[in-house]
């Protein structure tokens, strides 16, 4: 009998990176395939070809043993394939059946919407995954966990041969996840083969049948998961062997200067994907790099969002203390007037006014000290705009042109260079070189250790961990919104990171 | 080495050229309607009716009351909203003013002042209700329009109440009638000396102020705006009081000039202030846009509606006339270069 579904050699290029390379995947009919790898590894283009999001690629694909080539997701569909992604995509002002059968309503005879029958097949279908959930209740309403439940059921009802779930545990509670995996073996039973990504190794080893490993666009390795143990997926998926060495940190920095202590935050209206602080303690000094890491949904954004006083209201516990004084941010003038500046992880939509010159987007933050009385002297901000961009390197023609025609490297220094014209003490930096070419890159770190030699504090969230590596001196891992590990950089390495994000390490005790 | 360089940089200069024509295209359109202004104006003797300095005088005056309400709505529209209630609050101040003056024998200036507070207040109300509770300004000044006219009708006792001067007792003060007055030899319009004086302070305002880049910012990209520590709440309560208090101002101007405060003045006054300000290049998304071109936005549809007149043409024609003149400015915009 045929394989369910077999991908051969496929391959995958978005411009000058290789995003998958001859890669061959086969999912068996009652399978649970795990598919691995870390960000960019490849594992979430290769699923967008199956499920035909993406449809030009190399290669081949088979369902059944019979050639397909979807021309787009309903071809895919049509073929019995269903994938839930990450970001959920429901519709949060319809109703949880009416999300369930989104663009497919049940009909009366005379063609009006059969709200009934809907309702009463979406409790079923919310049943049989042991969900007790109102089938007429706004989507809005749930619980992020439970909305990703809804989903779960919406794919389940397209009764689909193949289902791809990415990351599909991440907000739910253990007892919803125990249930997930009590729908998962029953489909299984039922015969469908399950695409399962995760980044969390205890469930897979309960779940999954079998497992492969993305590196860098390219087939690593396929194995029983009940068989490797996690040091040994680790090491496959990073390419190096793992060494794990805990130590404290460098103390040869300089003075204290931010410590946060249990910071908790219970927000009143919880936001779908967001993990606010949950018992993050932490410390940095003047003049050190500290880095943060985590899984995405691990909490790192939602961090400086807090310690910058952006996220949204809600009741916050711990403490923060900036130079031994506690504060309460409040908000960017409260947390710029303190010495905390905040540079955001998108900087189209958080960052820039991108039809506004370069001399506007990078003195807005100072404004009131250019002149008197609220007037602007146009020689003291054209000063201070020019020192900066002489100070970043910012490749430009004039600084009237709109910011919107650098490059993204060069937008981002613009960014970093308003926050420094505040002249902050800790600045807090969330994905800074996301979309920046390799030589803007490379002057982003510079400008970071010439920071931090002058004695500014910087806390860098990232997911990149090379760049976590090889930038700071000390990383913290943020695990489900709080903190379960520390690393000196200079005895430990990607592969630690990696490892104490996705929790296999036993970390009680370390600081 | 030179070669390339000039290859670069004639683009570079031919989108500067292209881009000071659409930013002052109001001035141009301005300069256009001007022009066709004096080809179909009608003659008399030999002379050019609508060059006269009478009726240039005339065109500006006319435009005065919807420009100082334009000035307003150019600072809302510039941080992204809108402000409907610019005419009910018009309407509100032209029947304080007759009130406290005629029926209440209150002096000049304590009747000016607590008319301008009152504009001032109502906006930043409104500021309020739109920033920090954080409902739409169309919605909030939608409701606004409503209020302003039902104070407006109970303040009145629901009709106009005529000014006449003098220093008895129900008559308004002589000093106020000077509003109306012309200066400069009987030529110029003391309403267009008061919508000069706004313009300029407008344009003067938005170059030097620190306020302004705040404002610019927030239109811009409000979140962007916010993380950067730019007082978001501040600067909209503040821009929503500047255009109330603007809006009473053209109130009390257009008190004088018609010599009664009516509750029903001052309707749909708001859209031609949007259309003053949208003609002039002003970008409804917010962010992008000048006083400067609004005050051009003005004076083009003031222009048009005077050479219309002139040559008696039916008013309705002239709705058409004036609504595809929006179209075509809101068209021009479309061709904008951006980034």
């Amino acid at each position: 009998m045929p394989d369910l579904v077999r991908m051969s050699a496929i391959g995958k290029r978005y411009g000058g990176v290789q995003a998958c390379h001859e890669v061959d995947f086969v999912l068996g009919a009652g399978e649970v395939h795990a598919l691995l790898g870390e960000n960019g590894a490849g594992k979430s283009t290769l699923m967008k070809i199956l499920s035909g999001d993406v449809t030009e690629y190399a290669g081949s694909i088979a369902i059944n043993g019979a050639p397909v080539r979807f021309g787009g997701p309903t071809d895919a569909q049509a073929a019995g394939i269903a994938m839930i992604h990450q970001e959920l995509d429901l519709v949060p002002g319809l109703s949880v059946a009416d999300n369930i059968f989104l663009g497919r309503e049940l009909r009366t005879p005379v063609r009006t919407v059969d709200r009934r029958r809907m309702e009463r097949e979406a409790r079923e279908l919310l049943d049989r995954s042991g969900v007790s959930l109102d089938p007429r209740r706004p989507v809005g309403e749930l619980r992020v966990g439970e909305q990703q439940l809804v989903t779960i059921a919406k794919a389940i009802s397209l009764d689909a041969r193949v289902l791809i779930m990415d990351e599909p545990t991440s907000a739910l509670t253990s007892s919803e996840v125990e249930r997930l995996f009590d729908v998962i073996r029953e489909l299984r039973t039922g015969g469908v083969g399950i695409v399962y990504i995760s980044h969390r190794m205890e469930e897979i080893a309960k779940v999954a049948d079998r497992a492969t490993v993305l590196r860098n666009g390219k087939f690593v390795t396929s194995f029983d998961p009940r068989e490797l143990s996690t040091a040994e997926v680790v090491e496959a998926m990073v390419g190096r062997p793992v060494q794990t060495m805990f130590t404290t940190p460098d103390s040869d920095t300089g003075d204290e200067l931010l410590r946060v202590e249990n910071l908790k935050l219970k927000a009143r209206r919880p936001r779908p994907g967001r993990r606010d602080p949950d018992g993050i303690s932490l410390t940095v000094r003047a003049g050190e790099i500290v880095g943060l890491a985590g899984l995405l949904g691990a909490g790192r954004t939602e961090l400086l969002e807090t310690l910058y006083g952006v996220a949204p209201g809600g009741s916050r516990t711990g403490r923060i203390l900036l130079q031994g004084k506690a504060i309460l941010p409040r908000g960017p003038r409260h947390a710029l007037a303190q010495g905390i500046g905040f540079v955001p992880e998108d900087r189209r939509t958080s960052g820039l006014v991108l039809f506004h010159s370069i001399l506007a987007n990078t003195v807005v933050s100072s404004l009131p000290s250019y002149g008197r009385l609220g007037v602007i002297a146009r020689r003291m901000e054209r000063a201070a705009s020019t020192r900066m961009a002489d100070r970043l390197r910012l490749k430009f023609g004039r600084l009237q042109d709109e910011v919107g025609t650098l490059s993204g490297g060069n937008q981002q220094k613009v960014v970093f260079g308003r926050m420094l014209l505040t002249e902050p003490k800790l600045l807090l930096l969330d994905e800074p070189t996301r979309g920046v070419d390799v030589g803007a890159k490379a002057e982003i770190y510079r400008l970071l250790g010439e920071l931090a030699a002058q004695g500014l504090g910087v806390l860098l969230a990232s997911s990149e961990l090379p760049e976590l590596v090889g930038v700071c001196d000390r990383v913290v891992v943020l695990r489900d919104g709080r903190d379960v590990a520390s690393f000196s950089t200079a005895d430990s390495g990607e592969g630690d990171l990696l490892a104490a994000a996705m929790g296999h390490l036993d970390v009680e005790g370390v600081q | 080495m030179t070669d390339v360089q000039d290859r670069v940089a004639a683009p570079a200069e031919k989108t500067s050229v292209a881009a000071t024509l659409f930013r002052f295209q109001s001035v141009f359109g301005l300069i256009v309607v001007f022009v066709a202004a004096i080809i179909f104006s009608p003659r008399k003797n030999g002379e050019i009716l609508f060059v006269s300095a009478d009726n240039l005088a005339n065109v500006v005056r006319a435009v005065s009351e919807i420009g100082i309400i334009a000035v307003g709505m150019t600072f809302v529209i510039l941080i992204g909203g809108i402000d409907l209630s610019v005419g009910a609050v018009l309407g509100l101040a032209a029947v304080g003013s007759a009130v406290l003056m005629v029926e209440n024998d209150w002096g000049f200036l304590p009747s000016v002042v607590l008319v301008l507070a009152i504009g001032l207040v109502f906006g930043a109300l409104q500021g309020v209700a739109t920033a920090m509770i954080g409902i739409q300004s169309f919605i909030v000044t939608l409701a606004g329009l409503q209020i302003a006219r039902g104070l407006a009708r109970i303040w009145s006792g629901g009709q106009g109440v005529a000014i006449a001067y003098g220093d008895g007792p129900k008559e308004a003060p002589t000093s106020f009638a000077l509003l109306g007055e012309r200066t400069f030899g009987g030529l110029v319009p003391i309403p267009v000396i008061i919508f000069a004086v706004v313009a300029i302070a407008a344009v003067v305002f938005l170059r030097v102020s620190a306020f302004s880049r705040h404002l610019y910012a927030v239109g811009g990209n409000e979140k962007a705006a916010r993380l950067s520590g730019v007082p978001v709440v501040r600067v909209k309560i503040a821009v929503f009081a500047i255009c109330g208090l603007l809006a009473s101002l053209a109130g009390i101007v257009h008190a004088v000039q018609l010599n009664q405060g009516s509750p029903n003045d001052g309707i749909g006054y708001e859209l031609d202030a949007i259309a003053a300000v949208v003609i002039g290049g002003t970008s409804l998304a917010g962010g992008r846009g000048s006083v400067a071109g609004t005050v051009a936005g003005a004076l083009l549809l003031g222009v048009l509606n005077n050479i219309l007149a002139l040559n008696n043409i039916d008013s309705n024609i002239q709705l058409l006339i004036k609504g595809l003149v929006i179209v075509a400015a809101a068209a021009l915009q479309r061709l904008r270069p951006t980034s």
